[in-house]
């Protein structure tokens, strides 16, 4: 606990040294506006993380969120261009991510598959069939009712999506940390026999958590379909690894059964306030993708690197 | 009047005199602080290079104080990092963004929203295809012409008894290959081309390896394919590169568009004895001087305005015959390259 501690901090300094950097180097940095612009841009990512933070704390890791997301909007967008009346075609699109979400669970938790495997396919299986749906088109022409509802703030400039992510951050802090689920999950992340063998149903567990990250993912993919006013059948293509890289960064144990909400709301801030950082200084592309890279093989390397000091400390002592 | 003396008099008389220039002139005004975004389909690709080139040439002449940025996303993340830094563009508060857009109208929320504060937003070689969100398209050469173009290299391959062949574009949603695609399959209705059959249209996203084995597929697929069309040139070099390694160079030929230096070797092996394109650095050049007169209120962005674009000489806005709304400003014209002209090309 003492060492998860210090890795919130240590986010928390770099979060503080990311801030002040952007806030002296770029002039634009510092508007309501900027800020609005930099938890718009990546705000489905940013929900999908919350969900994914539960899954890897449950020992599990989902692969195919980002062809979910994609299959969401593809579904919205094909149903409501048959004819479907747009709220319809939503609803539509969030019950393909619960299916896709429960085919996932099934494999995993029944069949007693390595989620590896079994969201590798998904990833593989969900964007082809989003491809499928659409082919090579693009699909527009929503209501502007939904546009906006992407596009503009709603109450004053927030946005829909950020008010949608801040709700389910403070509900799934609450859900991980103060509820009787939250612990099955850390339980069942820490040591799955143990948790099998004092009675936790294991498996109704890892389909709640398969189930829950696909349905978060369908909201943000339909989120992500009214941002851009149109879909495509590459959509959020690759995101998995981005939401994956700001969990891991967040302190959650690619082991299963530690980290915190506290740690991925900080690593996102941190990735989120790094980007936009480097995109008003100009810096794009590849060399963001290297930056944030290093931050990942750095928040591995350091506290394995203070835990091999701390164990050296203790052999000379002795 | 001479050009040179024309640009020597204008800024000269710049720091003394008034402001003179009116605005539709259509004569640039140089040395005007004018804060410029380039922003290609991705970085790390030869002819966003050459379009670069262009327009820093132009932001030369111009003597625009103002340093020209050349941002663009990977490949991989092309559609959310174009609209990245259109986004970061709009907060900057630039003046004009240079946009080869390769996010359909995906990227029309933040056009907009860069146009609402004021930003030019010009297009070159890939419009917004519905154009909102865009002040004008520079296009390199007339979409119907390239259609036209297309079918006649694949005639020219395939010899007067024609036959099969297939198309190898990039993404598919980029708007000015499937344009292209869409100009060449209204040629082909001309009896001219009745006995030349399109099997397949397939994508290679404009990355090397998926264009190599798209193109080997087609060629595993359609056995008595002739010609591989591949408007783009990252897919007509991949899949060139395919026939080589597949050693079906005598039976298969590859064209389309391609830049000279890289296809060069195909060229004089026969693998792609003909192919097509216009020069990028005119390109980038002739559309960082129409977001330059754009931004600088001498030119305004609606049907019929003239203006003068340096080395290029006199440029029309006209409406855009191939898409429903937009405005165009047409560059052409086509080099057609075979291996009497493409070494010297190549240099």
């Amino acid at each position: 606990m003492n060492s998860l501690r210090r890795w919130e901090t240590l986010l928390f300094v770099l979060l503080l040294a990311v801030v002040s950097l952007n806030a002296t180097e770029s002039r634009y940095y510092l508007g309501v506006g900027n800020f609005i612009n930099l938890f718009q841009l990546s705000i489905e990512k940013s929900i999908v993380a919350l969900m994914m933070a539960f899954v890897i704390i449950g020992a599990e890791i989902d692969l195919s969120v980002a062809s979910v997301m994609g299959l969401a909007a593809c579904v919205m967008a094909y149903t409501f261009q048959q004819g479907a009346p747009l709220p319809l075609a939503i609803l539509l699109a969030l019950a393909a991510g619960v299916l896709a979400g429960l085919n996932n669970a099934f494999w995993i938790a029944y069949v007693g598959l390595p989620s590896l495997a079994v969201t590798l396919a998904g990833l593989i299986g969900y964007r082809g069939l989003a491809r499928i749906l659409v082919e090579d088109r693009a699909i527009g022409g929503f209501p502007l009712w939904f546009n906006a509802l992407g596009q503009q703030g709603l109450i004053g400039p927030l946005t829909l999506s950020i008010m949608i992510f801040v709700i389910l951050f403070v509900f799934f802090a609450v859900l991980l940390h103060a509820s009787a689920f939250g612990r099955l999950v850390y339980v069942v992340g820490s040591n799955v026999e143990a948790a099998r063998y004092s009675g936790v149903r294991v498996a109704r567990v890892k389909t709640a958590l398969f189930a829950g990250s696909a349905c978060v993912s369908a909201l943000a993919g339909v989120l992500y379909a009214a941002r851009l006013g149109s879909v495509r059948g590459d959509m959020a293509e690759g995101f998995e690894l981005d939401v994956i890289t700001t969990v891991l960064l967040g302190g959650v144990s690619i082991f299963g059964g530690k980290g915190n909400m506290v740690g991925v709301g900080l690593s996102l801030l941190l990735i989120l306030n790094l980007r936009n950082g480097m995109g008003l200084a100009d810096i794009t592309g590849n060399t963001q993708n290297y930056v944030i890279g290093g931050l990942l093989i750095l928040s591995v390397l350091v506290p394995n690197i203070y835990q091999d000091i701390q164990n050296k400390w203790k052999g000379r002592e002795r | 009047m001479s050009k040179l003396l024309m640009g020597v008099a204008a800024a000269a008389l710049l720091t003394l005199l008034p402001q003179v220039a009116t605005a539709d002139d259509g004569m640039a005004t140089p040395g005007k602080d004018v804060s410029m975004v380039l922003l290609p389909k991705f970085l790390g690709i030869l002819p966003f290079d050459q379009a670069h080139k262009g327009a820093e040439e132009a932001a030369q002449e111009l003597k625009n104080p103002a340093k020209l940025q050349f941002l663009g996303p990977t490949p991989q993340n092309s559609v959310a990092g174009q609209i990245e830094i259109v986004t970061n563009a709009t907060t900057q508060g630039v003046k004009a963004i240079l946009l080869s857009n390769n996010s359909g109208d995906q990227i029309v929320p933040a056009a907009k929203a860069a146009q609402a504060k004021g930003i030019k937003v010009v297009t070159w070689d890939s419009p917004i295809p519905s154009s909102e969100g865009e002040d004008v398209f520079v296009a390199q050469v007339d979409f119907g012409d390239i259609g036209k173009v297309m079918a006649d290299m694949t005639l020219n391959l395939t010899g007067p008894e024609g036959g099969e062949f297939a198309i190898l574009s990039a993404s598919p949603d980029a708007a000015n290959q499937n344009a292209w695609i869409a100009a060449m399959k209204v040629a082909l209705k001309d009896a001219k081309y009745a006995k030349l059959k399109l099997d397949d249209i397939v994508y290679g996203n404009d990355e090397s390896e998926k264009s190599y084995t798209q193109a080997q597929a087609l060629l595993d697929k359609y056995p008595k394919i002739k010609v591989i069309m591949a408007p783009t040139s990252v897919g007509i070099v991949a899949a060139a590169k395919a026939l080589q390694d597949e050693k079906l160079c005598d039976k298969v030929k590859i064209s389309g568009l391609g830049l000279p230096s890289e296809m060069l070797a195909y060229t004089k092996n026969g693998c792609a004895p003909e192919f097509a394109l216009w020069s990028f650095v005119d390109l980038g050049y002739l559309a960082y001087t129409t977001a330059y007169q754009l931004a600088t209120g001498t030119l305004e962005a609606k049907e019929g305005a003239k203006f003068k674009a340096g080395r290029m000489g006199e440029f029309t806005i006209t409406k855009d015959p191939t898409r429903a709304k937009g405005l165009r400003v047409l560059m052409g014209p086509f080099t057609i390259y075979n291996k009497d002209n493409v070494e010297a090309a190549a240099k």
